[in-house]
């Protein structure tokens, strides 16, 4: 995955444990740690529903 | 074995992510190889055996990097392999499509005394879209071996690369920068006495940058010594201290530029010449202004404004609420629920469904949906980069620089988180403006596309509330930039290319951003329900409307207006929904309408928004800008209405 707005690589790693406290059950964007720019990250749910659960099995 | 590895000269790869190292690596070690996390940190690094010319070799796979100053986990591991592992060669696999962007690297790896042999990669790719390099006359100016290659397909380059290792000399080479901080050089390096693996030099560059680990590593090698050392980087970190990281970011640019000067040829004809020239209208002002009004207008306007909060609101609020969901559920409750309080709570007034769920589902979700579609397709292909560019100069104006772009245009998805990432900019100065300017004049996309759809029903009370935002967003960041103290840093920023954003990518993003903020929105809606419905049945939301009606008739509202602005502290997008009824009730004048989207878009951040501005700025801060921003947007809302019933434009 790459940041939007300056392109360095970002890895999962990267998601940070602490956010502004927004979200409910922790913070699901990734800062860039280049720029700063908020990147986000697919949630498992939604990431099975776009594939139609391909990859059950 | 482990002698064995320790006694094996090194080969370590090392460069950006995504330039085919991994290729390089699993080319030349075969399917000897281990991967384990680097001493003390969870990053993965590989190693592998390979033989050349009958001399075996340890090679190593670093994680990807950008520069020897590191930023990330992964990063600060490649430097801490350079660091102590003492490499036979540092193989530095660049991408050939984008050697300028990479080269500075290379010059950092040489400049650090380390023996760098250079292989641009992915030849293949650049010849394809028409670029011919000079392997040879880079190879003459780098003054270290370099070897072209294609290791992807084909192995291209790899018996030249295995040749290069076998045959390796390390050399030194000086680039030399400009002549004050090459004196700046000279006098902190020439104070280190200890051995290093790092020239002095580099060492020197990464102290001035403030480098952390670096600055405990000089000062354990240097013991007594090393207060000399930070006296002198201290003095002239201090002299320099506005533009640093940009001189040196700028010579190294420099010296690349001379570098790869008869090195890059570009074939007429095969090269995207458009996307180039694209990119630079968007930077120039006369007519990068204009394109920036033209995604205004389709992007925010258009498509947010008028298709998402006027066609898809009207649709689901005035049809599927207010015609069938409405009258259904109501009917339902008054005839199962005979108690008035529960019956207030459920579709009452401020009901948890003819309030909450309404708002939520009917009147913000359409709204940010649209917006989370625009700001991804914006995103997606390149231009926030060069609207950094574009309003750098502008925003210097205003206490900030094109850094800034990044939370100002969050802001607008969401005023809250923009605020945590105003902590992103370089100095204290630049976080307190940017705070200060996103609770004052930055609407949130919900209550922006509400306004946008209200006021574009009136004539000229879309441009009145425009220019009302942008002079109060200008005014007021130049007058806090003269009465904030502190430091004007500078703003450089490598501009990545243009891209076409894809379907899928937008889709993706844009469900995933709706996802989020309907996680975060429906709970807080609810609460604030609930909140209102027991101020109503207390009797305690009344005296709080009893309140506000002297400033609202100062403003020259109607006292029903006061719930909007309750309801605005909540949360922006909750006071804006609440400005949507009172429209539709038919309850404001265009004069009305546009005074209270002015107040209401320049009125207190939410409770969300305050909080992080006191965690992230402190509480007299907070509370300074609360109090600002507070007096600020009714002050203006007085003189627009003042103004407007005077002059008679509405």
């Amino acid at each position: 995955m790459k940041c939007a707005f300056c392109e360095h690589e970002l890895t999962p790693e990267m998601l940070r444990d602490e956010g502004c406290g927004a979200c409910i059950g922790g913070c699901r964007k990734i800062h860039c740690p280049y720029c700063g720019h908020e990147n986000p990250v697919v949630s498992e749910f939604l990431d099975k529903l776009l594939k139609g659960g391909k990859d059950k099995g | 074995m482990q002698k064995q590895q320790r006694d094996e000269k090194k080969i370590i790869l090392v460069g950006n992510p995504n330039v085919g190292k991994s290729v390089v690596f699993n080319t030349l070690t075969g399917s000897y190889t281990t991967v384990s996390n680097y001493p003390g940190t969870s990053v993965e690094v590989s190693r592998g055996q390979c033989q050349i010319a009958d001399e075996s070799f340890l090679v190593l796979d670093t994680p990807g990097m950008y520069s020897l100053l590191p930023i990330t986990e992964e990063e600060r591991v490649a430097r801490r392999i350079l660091l102590e592992e003492s490499p036979y060669v540092v193989v530095h696999v660049i991408d050939a499509r984008n050697l300028e962007r990479m080269l500075p690297m290379t010059l950092q790896l040489i400049e650090a005394g380390l023996p760098v042999l250079l292989l641009v990669n992915i030849m293949d790719e650049a010849e394809r879209v028409g670029m011919q390099i000079d392997i040879s006359l880079l190879q003459e100016k780098l003054q270290i071996p370099v070897i072209g290659g294609a290791l992807g397909r084909g192995k291209r380059g790899l018996w030249e690369l295995r040749d290069a290792i076998s045959d390796f000399q390390p050399r030194q080479t000086t680039f030399v920068y400009a002549t004050d901080l090459e004196k700046d050089i000279q006098k902190i390096s020439t104070l280190m006495q200890g051995d290093y693996i790092l020239s002095k030099r580099c060492l020197t560059l990464m102290l001035l940058q403030r480098d952390e680990e670096i600055v405990q590593r000089v000062q354990d090698r240097e013991n007594s010594q090393y207060a000399k050392v930070e006296n002198a980087v201290n003095e002239t970190v201090f002299a320099r201290r506005v533009d640093l990281h940009l001189r040196i970011s700028l010579e190294r640019k420099r010296i690349c530029k001379g570098l790869l000067a008869g090195v890059i040829t570009q074939q007429e004809g095969e090269r995207p010449v458009f996307a180039d020239r694209f990119s630079n209208w968007t930077m120039n002002p006369w007519t990068g202004i204009p394109l920036l009004l033209l995604v205004l207008y389709f992007g925010i306007y258009q498509f947010v404004g008028v298709f998402g909060a006027g066609t898809i609101v009207d649709f689901l609020e005035g049809g599927i609420f207010e015609e069938y969901l409405n009258p259904w559920v109501i009917g339902w409750c008054e005839q199962y629920i005979p108690w008035y309080w529960l019956n207030e709570l459920l579709v009452g007034e401020y009901g948890l469904f003819t309030l909450g769920v309404r708002y939520a589902v009917a009147i913000i979700l359409p709204i940010v949906g649209t917006f989370f579609i625009a700001f991804a397709v914006i995103e997606d292909s390149g231009y926030f980069p060069r609207l950094a560019m574009l309003v750098d100069r502008v925003f210097k104006r205003i206490g900030l620089n094109g850094r800034a772009v990044i939370p100002m245009v969050l802001g607008f998805g969401c005023d809250t988180m923009a605020t945590v990432v105003t902590r992103t900019l370089e100095s204290t100065r630049e976080r307190v403006i940017a705070t200060l300017l996103l609770a004052l004049a930055i609407p949130c996309s919900a209550q922006m596309g509400v306004i946008l759809g209200l006021l574009s029903s009136v004539p000229g009370a879309l441009m009145v509330w425009l220019v009302c935002m942008v002079g109060v967003f200008l005014l007021v960041g130049f007058l806090a930039a003269q009465v904030v103290p502190g430091e004007r840093p500078m703003f450089y920023m490598e501009i990545p290319p243009m891209r076409l954003p894809q379907l899928q990518n937008v889709m993706v993003k844009t469900l995933t951003r709706m996802q989020w903020y309907f996680l975060e929105i429906f709970p807080l809606f609810m609460i604030a329900s609930v909140l209102l419905w027991a101020g109503k049945l207390s009797g305690a939301l009344e005296w709080l409307v009893e309140m506000f009606n002297p400033i609202m008739r100062l403003l020259g509202l109607p006292g029903e207006a006061s719930t909007a602005f309750i309801l605005g502290f909540f949360r922006r997008d909750f006071g804006a929904a609440g400005l949507y009824d009172l429209q539709t009730e038919g309850l404001l004048d265009p004069v009305q309408l546009t005074v209270a989207a002015v107040t209401l878009t320049l009125f207190v951040p939410c409770v969300a928004q305050f909080l992080v501005m006191q965690r992230e700025r402190g509480w007299r801060t907070a509370l300074i800008i609360f109090f600002v921003v507070t007096g600020l947007a009714f002050s203006v809302g007085w003189s627009l209405n003042q103004f407007l019933l005077m002059t008679g434009i509405l």
